[in-house]
């Protein structure tokens, strides 16, 4: 009887569906609900509704055939020469010291313990943690705020498009030069400008507060068009009916933004947010150009220090053992954004 | 390929068990396809899913560990362990 009343519901989504639906028991009405959104199955039998959407999951006896993912083989192939077997060869390394492929002793644990108490290791990893969070912080309104400010329809689409990309068309070591020149009190304009219009004394290659604020800078100049073309795309995908509705009940902007533009901006926002997390967690190349590190720590993130240990110094126990416990950080910090970011709610 | 990929015996151990572990898993899936169900963690996953958080728990157990005491290893792979088991049971 429950499966008949289901089925009716699925059936006829727009006729007497709420008296349907308030007629039923409570828990069968959000299975109900449930039918009539995104799982109508027209060709199912009279009963069969109601199985389906059992809260203990579904399970699916219909055969399927999987040959398709043949086609995913190459990917295999090519990331287990890309990532797979390098990253097993930096686990080798990581309980090893190796004088040369012939000459290795096992050490064991030893580098893990090393590098896990290294004071040096503790201060550059909370330095990128602070970094990476102002970067979400700074680029993911202000890419949004970008997005929404950019024109719909018109000349005004490409030509703001042109101009919002065009940072991003830009190599990293190309990006670092411009902002060392660019940052320097004597010669480039945006360092002149600070000291002597704006009266406040910058100079990034003494003061450590300049020099993050500098690197800080570059990367929301460098990235914020990522999160904003993405954010755009987002924006671009809503049905115009959503805005004419909302002009009917006559919704502010803000309210608009609120209740139709942001829930719809979620699944691109996380993929800005990972983007960007682990984009900026693991920042190297403009860091190394525009500062080197310095002055003393104050922008040595931890793949500065990491290169440091494996390239400069050629310590590749360690830095084997470092690079697993980086590798570990991103894997989880990203696990949560993304299980946060998609599974909250379901 | 051994010598430039500087095997050792123990590492050499863990990625067979893992393979094993990820083979095995295949195999299982195909006996009896995992159904998704929510556990103490509060989101909704798999026995792969609850594999992996296992894993990555386990992971972050030995690393705190290594960091914080010099008690045995085989200890901390024990707590590593119960962890994992815990999270594959109940998570």
């Amino acid at each position: 009887m429950t499966g008949e009343r289901l089925n009716d519901v699925s059936g006829d989504v727009s006729g007497d569906v709420s008296s349907d639906v308030s007629d039923v028991s409570g828990e069968v009405s959000t299975a109900g609900a449930t039918v009539a959104g995104d799982r109508v199955e027209p060709e199912a039998p009279v009963g069969a509704a109601v199985p389906r959407d059992e809260p203990g999951g579904q399970v699916d006896t219909k055969p399927r055939n999987n040959r398709a993912w043949f086609l995913v083989l190459p990917v295999v192939v090519s990331v287990a020469f890309t990532a797979v077997i390098p990253l097993m060869t930096v686990v080798n390394f990581s309980v090893q010291d190796i004088f040369s492929p012939t000459d290795r002793i096992f050490v064991g644990l030893d580098w893990f313990r090393a590098v896990t108490r290294d004071p040096e290791v503790h201060a550059a990893f909370v330095r990128t943690l602070l970094f990476s969070a102002q970067v979400l912080l700074l680029e993911i309104p202000l890419g949004v705020a970008i997005a929404v400010a950019m024109p719909r329809r018109g000349l005004g689409v490409p030509v703001a498009l042109v101009l919002v990309a065009l940072p991003l068309l830009i190599p990293w070591n190309v990006v670092g030069t411009i902002w060392q020149i660019f940052a320097r009190g004597d010669i480039g304009l945006g360092g002149w400008t600070v000291n002597n219009v704006l009266g406040v004394n910058f100079n990034y290659t003494l003061d450590s507060t300049d020099a993050w604020i500098t690197v800080l800078i570059m990367d929301v100049w460098h990235w914020t068009p990522l999160v904003a073309l993405l954010a755009y795309a987002g924006l671009r995908s809503i049905p115009e009916p959503y805005f004419q509705a909302a002009q009917i009940d006559a919704a502010s902007g803000w309210a608009t933004f609120r209740h139709i533009q942001l829930p719809r901006l979620r699944g691109v926002l996380t993929i800005a947010i990972l983007l960007r997390f682990m984009d900026s967690f693991m920042i190297y190349t403009e860091p190394f150009v525009v500062t080197g590190g310095g002055p003393g720590n104050a922008t040595s993130f931890l793949s500065i220090l990491l290169s440091k240990i494996a390239v400069g110094q050629f310590d590749l126990g360690p830095a084997g053992a470092f690079s697993l416990l980086y590798f570990l950080t991103v894997q989880i910090v990203s696990y949560v954004f993304f299980t946060v970011l998609t599974r909250t709610g379901r | 390929m051994l010598e430039w990929m500087v095997w050792t015996p123990p590492t050499a151990l863990v990625f067979i068990g893992l393979g094993l572990l990820l083979a095995g898993m295949a195999v299982w899936a195909k006996i009896s396809p995992p159904v998704a169900r929510r556990g103490f963690l509060r989101i909704e996953t798999d026995r792969g899913d609850r594999l992996y958080i296992g894993l990555i728990s386990a992971a972050v157990v030995l690393t705190v560990w290594i960091a914080v005491t010099d008690l045995s290893m085989w200890l901390a792979l024990g707590c590593a362990l119960l962890v994992a088991l815990v999270i594959g049971i109940w998570g």
